[in-house]
């Protein structure tokens, strides 16, 4: 008898507690799951604009006779390599230094390094692309204090664009990540610290043998998060090179190809959905990569 | 009050007034139309409405100022998607674009081949929009080449404006050097991410990225070969200003930086925003290559507007459409003046406006000019891949001023447009 109701009442609150969640998972399953799964299909069609035609593998062996797809996938990891680490690095030592009560006018500090990331993406990229144009006030200036003698083709030659983008997104962001390790910071128990000075640790061994260890699971997000955004860089490049990856596509990204093979190009649907699920693959490695090794180091 | 009486009385006035509106929206017809380029294209369509209201006063129109990058990915978007509500009733395609669009969205367009006569407009412009022996559009606007020059900077480096008709690249480059020698001024704003000036030189000499059959025409191609070499020489001249992205490049004439600019006759309402500047600007023939088959006439750009099929003011549309753009010779002749736009009616030629002198240039009739060299545009076929190949184009220029060789350049070139095309 108890038992029944019980069981009455259990399938009570399971049925009310699928209907609530129902909805949600209708939007859900509508404009989320339904989305990925068709372009998966759509990754095995080809064809102009509607006229898709099943094509099996051949968008994936298209991928590696292409010589635009693997311009953007090198330039794509490039930004990740030299991007990720330089801040990750400068976010940390940046959090660390405003992490020291002692400093003047921290909040403003960080604040200011903090407020770039408030800014829209399209208004700054539209800015720098302004402050390091041919005779921008970057260009000048540098010319007025004598670092250099003739103006740095910022937008117009490879490698200076490619330097471009990624100052570009490491001002963007790195305030962004200096927040978390603030937090994180905040959060170690400030008696570490003094029985490591009372034991005559060097600052500099502090922060490597303390506070970049217990900051570790948030590194690894941090990591993780900008590896994902690094990846996905679409609005940067976009905006500063008028959406074509220029000069010579020296900072064509996977996501602006994508773009380019739907809006600019010939539209081919299929194509481009192939070379998004590279994307996805791709996040999916690095961030199993990034897990593995932090996971490695516990041990 | 008594309910009885009360609601059949409410539902009378509901269904009046349901039917009321109708009856307005019947009548009432507004045409929604996207287009880039509020001083060009959204200004003419702004004056065409007018003109057909006016004739037609239950039509009105509603036109929407658009980036064009914008346009294109709003159509694009809404046409693969396949629900036609968000779409406008007549929309703007650049004519590299048009065959991409007609061939990617069969049906998405009206066909007008019974409606409009097309023989009354410049061929090339009615061979881009034609597919399956119907054509789509309605011809528009022209990019008929020139070059204007500043008139000043070149009489202090020793040039009259005779010495700047049917000149050669060389030639060009010459005057360039003296002029920057004479006056310190660079010869022209050049944005090395842009193939704009490859596409003009190679259409005077008759040729394109791709043959009459659509197929690739890059390796083979003497045009487009000697297109590549000009921009070199151009480059290690070191007689031009590097710009990034249009607006910059626009700048660098609109401030007095540069002595000529070579582009569209539809830029002429931009060299003319600068009154401080009338006067002192020339137009003559782009120069031309030392090849077969070169001549000093070519295009770049220049759009048409097209009908959606499942619009629902389609036949007003049209009709609109026929009315003013392939019958009013007027309308030409007005947006001409104000805006500098040469259209594809061949009519329009006859008009008044063409024979003007315009002060701006010193008193030049450079409208007869424009129209004269429109005539002598070669046609080429612009196939669907033209943005691909632009792309491959930019993506190799920095190797060729960089030293490695024209034909390997080519090569380059070709592999890229070849995985890109298919």
């Amino acid at each position: 008898m108890a038992l029944a109701r019980r069981g009455g009442i259990g399938r009570y609150y399971n049925v009310n507690g699928w209907l609530f969640v129902a909805p949600a998972l209708g939007l859900i399953a509508l404009f989320m799951i339904y989305p990925i799964l068709w372009s998966l299909w759509m990754s095995f069609q080809s064809g102009r604009g509607m006229m898709l035609k099943f094509a099996g593998f051949s968008n994936i062996i298209r991928l590696w006779n292409d010589p635009v797809f693997i311009k953007a996938l090198t330039n794509t990891l490039t930004y990740f390599v030299v991007q990720v680490p330089i801040m990750i690095l400068l976010a940390l030592i940046l959090a660390s230094l405003l992490n020291n009560p002692k400093l003047v006018g921290r909040g403003f500090f960080r604040t200011a390094i903090f407020l770039p990331c408030v800014t829209s993406l399209v208004a700054y990229s539209v800015l720098f692309k302004g402050m390091f144009a041919h005779d921008g006030i970057v260009n000048s200036t540098l010319e007025a204090i004598g670092i250099i003698g003739e103006p740095i083709p910022w937008l117009t030659h490879p490698f200076w664009a490619k330097v471009l983008v990624i100052l570009a997104i490491t001002w963007r962001w790195t305030g962004y990540n200096m927040i978390f390790y603030l937090a994180a910071m905040q959060n170690i128990d400030k008696s570490i610290y003094e029985v490591a000075r009372i034991d005559g640790v060097p600052a500099w061994a502090r922060f490597t043998h303390i506070t970049i260890p217990l900051l570790k699971p948030v590194i690894l997000f941090t990591t993780i998060i900008s590896t994902i955004g690094t990846i996905q860089l679409f609005d940067e490049v976009y905006n500063l090179t008028e959406g074509k990856g220029g000069p010579s596509n020296a900072t064509l990204t996977l996501s602006l190809y994508i773009y380019n093979l739907t809006f600019r190009f010939m539209p081919n649907f299929g194509y481009a959905a192939t070379v998004s699920y590279v994307i996805v693959v791709l996040v999916a490695l690095l961030a199993c990569l990034q897990f593995f090794a932090a996971r490695e180091r516990d041990r | 009050m008594d309910m009885r009486t009360y609601l059949p009385r409410f539902a009378a006035i509901v269904l009046a007034g349901a039917s009321l509106m109708a009856v307005t929206a019947a009548q009432a017809k507004e045409i929604t139309v996207w287009c880039w380029d509020p001083n060009f294209n959204v200004a003419i369509m702004k004056e065409a409405g007018a003109r057909y209201t006016k004739a037609h006063p239950d039509v009105t129109f509603n036109i929407v100022d658009f980036a064009k990058a914008d346009v294109e990915q709003k159509l694009q978007t809404g046409l693969s998607s396949g629900t036609a509500d968000a779409l406008p009733d007549i929309v703007l395609i650049e004519d590299y674009g048009a065959q991409k669009y007609l061939q990617s969205f069969p049906g998405a367009f009206a066909p007008l081949s019974g409606t409009v006569d097309y023989s009354g407009f410049a061929p090339y412009k009615v061979e881009l929009m034609t597919l399956d022996g119907q054509v789509y559009g309605m011809p528009f606007d022209s990019g008929v080449t020139g070059l204007y020059y500043r008139k000043d900077y070149l009489e202090q480096a020793g040039f009259k404006p005779e010495d700047m008709q049917g000149i050669t690249w060389d030639r060009f480059i010459e005057i360039g050097q003296q002029v920057e020698a004479k006056t310190g001024k660079k010869m022209m704003g050049l944005d090395p991410t842009d193939a704009g000036l490859v596409r003009i030189i190679m259409q005077s000499a008759g040729q394109w990225y791709f043959d009459k059959d659509g197929k690739a025409n890059i390796t083979g191609n003497a045009a487009l070969k000697a297109a590549l070499e000009t921009i070199n020489k151009i480059m290690s001249a070191n007689i031009y200003k590097p710009a990034a992205g249009w607006s910059d490049w626009v700048g660098t004439f609109t401030s007095g930086d540069v002595a000529t600019v070579i582009t569209g006759v539809w830029i002429t309402g931009t060299v003319k925003a600068q009154p401080d500047q009338s006067g002192k600007w020339g137009v003559a023939p782009i120069p031309a290559l030392s090849i077969d088959g070169a001549t000093h006439a070519s295009n770049l750009g220049g759009s048409s507007w097209y009908v959606l099929e499942s619009s629902a003011e389609k036949a007003e549309a049209i009709d609109f459409l026929n009315a003013v753009y392939a019958k009013d010779v007027d309308f030409y002749q007005t947006i001409l003046t104000d805006r500098g736009a040469v259209g594809s009616l061949l009519a329009a030629r006859s008009g008044a406006a063409y024979g003007e002198a315009d002060a701006f240039f010193g008193g030049e009739k450079v409208w007869q000019n424009f129209s004269d060299w429109l005539a002598k545009v070669p046609s080429v076929n612009y196939g669907v891949f033209t943005n691909e190949a632009d792309t491959a184009v930019t993506a190799q220029l920095p190797a060729l001023t960089q030293g490695t060789p024209v034909d390997e350049v080519l090569k380059a070139i070709d592999a890229e447009v070849s995985a890109q095309i298919q």
